[in-house]
């Protein structure tokens, strides 16, 4: 009897799981019969990596799809640099690859190098501004564009500094920096401040990225791809380098090791609560988003003065377009046409520079005015071309950027372990890595 | 089971269907490219051995490992003793014990992500303000080296589960038959005897689920890790998981991540299979 009862109930159980497969296999026909394109029509699909400006993107597309009816594009993004890989590699092993996608660097462009079309020729490339190709360049081709070019240095509070009686612009030697930040920490109580600086001890890309870019970038010309193949780093400013992490470190709220990105725009530097804090234009909607009048009026950017190189602004791009040269030719070319309207042409610049906030990498923007202090000192300060190259993306994307910079350089904030051992730990993992790796 | 019908292949497919899918496969695929230069897209040839010659060498693997086993040692130990008290405390007749157990039970429901946070807030503000008020040294800086992010992660483990091992303790406590416990009493055993003659070998099976339990859950956690330190600072307080993870997708080394998940897979398992055998042995011989 018992027996009975649970062969009837596989039984049922069977059909019941058969129709339901039946049904599954039949809907999963009917919807991709639905997807075959017809006519002229072209559908680009976009995967990007900054995902602050989603919203922005997707607006844009459809501002282009209604002045472009037969083109249909979809964007997609995916935040953070160690997050954008691994979907794109999953998208593209699943048969599911995206027309237009991002690299953030010469890793990055050799890693998807059979996914790359050449842009040599598209209009944006030619409009390119000097030396913001370099990244991207593989055996002679040109296979990314520039998002855009983000520039660093330290940002301070003008109030503070007002009070003090200090000119941020005159500050353009190691010397003047080093007096004002010992004014400025002597007078702390009635600055109002709780240190001259905010560092980030948890957040090691500050130092390992920014900072020390400032301080390798000359031995390569400012060039990430020239890094990138590099043998050696030979560190020659590293002496430098101490100088100003010694002040950062020494001059900050502290502890530092506690202190976090957010606690270092947000709770401090937004509120008033540091000097300056060494960090780019792109923590401007951040401070808006807590204090707007202070956003707009009270806050200014000024380049690290490193000897040799005083009164420029390390400016470079984080994020690069690429097109997926597995697509069809038509595919491609719809592609190439929309990066070419968004960079080169009138709405498409337009779009660039109000919509998206960015500071353009190409030529043709002069009669443009940046929307924010911290953007309107990149503009001017690429304008002027007194800029230095940003060769850090030459190693973000290789293990001795975690591995080996960030914790030896964390160390040293700790008070852990001498300079000199820091750095050289960073020069024998530098030589390590590039020893086994296949970057030619 | 020697007649397997039909029905008994229909019952079990499903289950083997997932199981596959999600978790033989998998292994199978992984294993193979540890022994491939896979970068997460494609591979040019077989290494061979390489990958597992590498890891024992990679210091951040051999730190991440020690690092791990001294956590599952003390959380281990602190989870059974505190599950276990908690346990005998709230199975005590008195009022307002089972509002006890939904208190001590609650950090459970929190996920470790979320948890990681709060505590992070509670380690670097809400210690520090103390410290300062009481001029303790010990509470300052906390997070900022690896014995801080150690114990840090310690208390924020043992807090959150501490009240899972509760329940299970629980359980096993009430299906104590009161006469045993009553007819010791009256032979006048003490309450120390009546716990370590009576209650300690009648709940000798809950030891084998929590320590099972207890043990894979230390070597596997990684939200905790993640909100809590980050690894952080300088990668000391970085445990296997953790270190496995940024192995693939920090540093772009898939195949070498891969070769330390097999690594990591073949330890939990002996280590947990060694733990479960010795103690179901250990409980026929009480």
């Amino acid at each position: 009897m018992k027996k009975n009862f649970w062969k009837r109930l596989g039984k049922r159980v069977a059909v019941v799981a058969l129709a339901a497969g039946a049904t599954f296999m039949l809907a999963a026909c009917s919807s991709s019969s639905n997807g075959s394109s017809s006519g002229k029509d072209v559908k680009i699909t976009i995967l990007q990596g900054k995902v602050e400006n989603n919203k922005q993107f997707k607006q844009i597309a459809k501002d282009y799809e209604k002045s472009h009816p037969n083109v249909k594009i979809e964007v997609t993004s995916i935040g953070g640099g160690t997050q954008y890989d691994p979907v794109l590699k999953t998208r593209i092993s699943s048969g599911n690859a995206p027309t237009i996608f991002s690299l953030a660097g010469p890793a990055d462009v050799q890693q998807f190098k059979a996914h790359e079309a050449d842009l040599s020729n598209t209009k944006a490339a030619k409009a390119a501004q000097p030396g913001t190709l370099d990244a991207v360049k593989s055996n002679g081709k040109t296979v990314g564009l520039p998002f855009n070019v983000e520039g660093y240095g330290l940002v301070y509070n003008k109030k503070v500094f007002e009070k003090a009686g200090i000119d941020p612009n005159s500050l353009t030697t190691m010397d003047s920096l080093e007096a004002a930040i010992k004014q400025l920490d002597s007078q702390k109580s009635e600055l109002g401040i709780k240190g001259v600086f905010a560092t980030p001890g948890k957040e090691a890309w500050v130092f390992s990225d920014h900072l020390a870019n400032l301080y390798l970038a000359q031995d390569f010309n400012g060039n990430a791809q020239k890094l990138y193949k590099s043998k050696t780093m030979p560190f020659t400013k590293a002496n430098d380098m101490k100088t100003m992490i010694d002040l950062e470190k020494d001059y900050s709220i502290k502890p530092i090791m506690q202190l976090d990105y957010s606690a270092q725009v947000n709770q401090y530097f937004s509120q008033g609560k540091a000097a300056m804090i060494q960090q780019g234009d792109w923590i401007y909607p951040t401070v808006e988003g807590i204090d707007k009048d202070f956003a707009k009026n009270d806050i200014g950017m000024i380049p690290i003065p490193v000897p040799g190189e005083e009164g420029k602004m390390p400016v470079g791009t984080s994020l690069y377009w690429a097109v997926n040269s597995q697509k069809s030719t038509q595919e491609q070319k719809a592609a190439k046409n929309f990066l070419d309207w968004m960079y080169t042409s009138k709405e498409g610049k337009k779009q660039v520079v109000n919509t998206l906030h960015f500071v353009p990498a190409y030529k043709g923007y002069d009669n443009f005015k940046m929307g924010d202090p911290l953007t309107s000192a990149v503009f001017e300060y690429s304008q002027a071309h007194k800029t230095t190259g940003w060769a850090f993306p030459g190693y973000t994307g290789t293990s001795w950027d975690p591995d080996v910079a960030q914790p030896n350089l964390q160390k040293y904030l700790s008070g852990k372990q001498s300079w000199d051992k820091t750095v050289q730990n960073m020069k024998d993992g530098w030589a390590k890595q590039q020893k086994s790796s296949n970057n030619k | 089971m020697k007649n397997k019908s039909l029905s008994f292949w229909l019952f079990l497919t499903p289950t083997l269907v997932a199981l596959a899918l999600v978790v033989f496969i998998p292994v199978i695929e992984g294993l193979f490219y540890s022994f491939t230069d896979w970068d997460g897209l494609t591979f040019t040839k077989m290494v061979g051995f390489q990958n597992y010659i590498t890891l024992f060498h990679d210091k951040a693997f051999i730190n991440a490992f020690w690092f791990t086993v001294g956590f599952v040692i003390v959380t281990v130990i602190m989870l059974n003793v505190i599950g276990l008290g908690l346990a005998l405390l709230v199975t005590q007749k008195f009022k307002g014990n089972n509002f006890l157990r939904t208190v001590f039970f609650m950090p459970n429901m929190i996920g470790g992500l979320i948890l990681g946070f709060i505590w992070q807030f509670i380690f670097t503000q809400g210690f520090q303000a103390l410290g300062n008020a009481l001029h303790m040294d010990w509470l300052q800086n906390w997070l900022t080296n690896e014995t801080t992010g150690f114990w840090g992660l310690v208390i924020v483990t043992v807090w959150q589960m501490s009240g899972y091992i509760m329940i299970i303790y629980i359980a096993y406590l009430q299906n104590i038959p009161n006469e045993i416990i009553e007819a010791a009493k009256i032979d006048g055993a003490s309450a120390w005897q009546r716990f370590t003659k009576i209650t300690f070998p009648m709940i000798a099976p809950a030891f084998t689920v929590c320590m099972f339990l207890t043990l894979s859950n230390g070597f596997k956690i990684y939200d905790q890790n993640l909100s809590l330190t980050n690894g952080g600072p300088y990668n000391s307080t970085q445990m296997l998981a953790m270190d496995i993870v940024n192995t693939a997708y920090n540093s772009a080394n898939f195949s070498l991540s891969e070769a330390k998940a097999i690594v990591f897979f073949i330890i939990v398992a002996a280590i947990s299979l060694l733990q479960v055998a010795y103690n179901r042995k250990r409980e026929e011989d009480l």
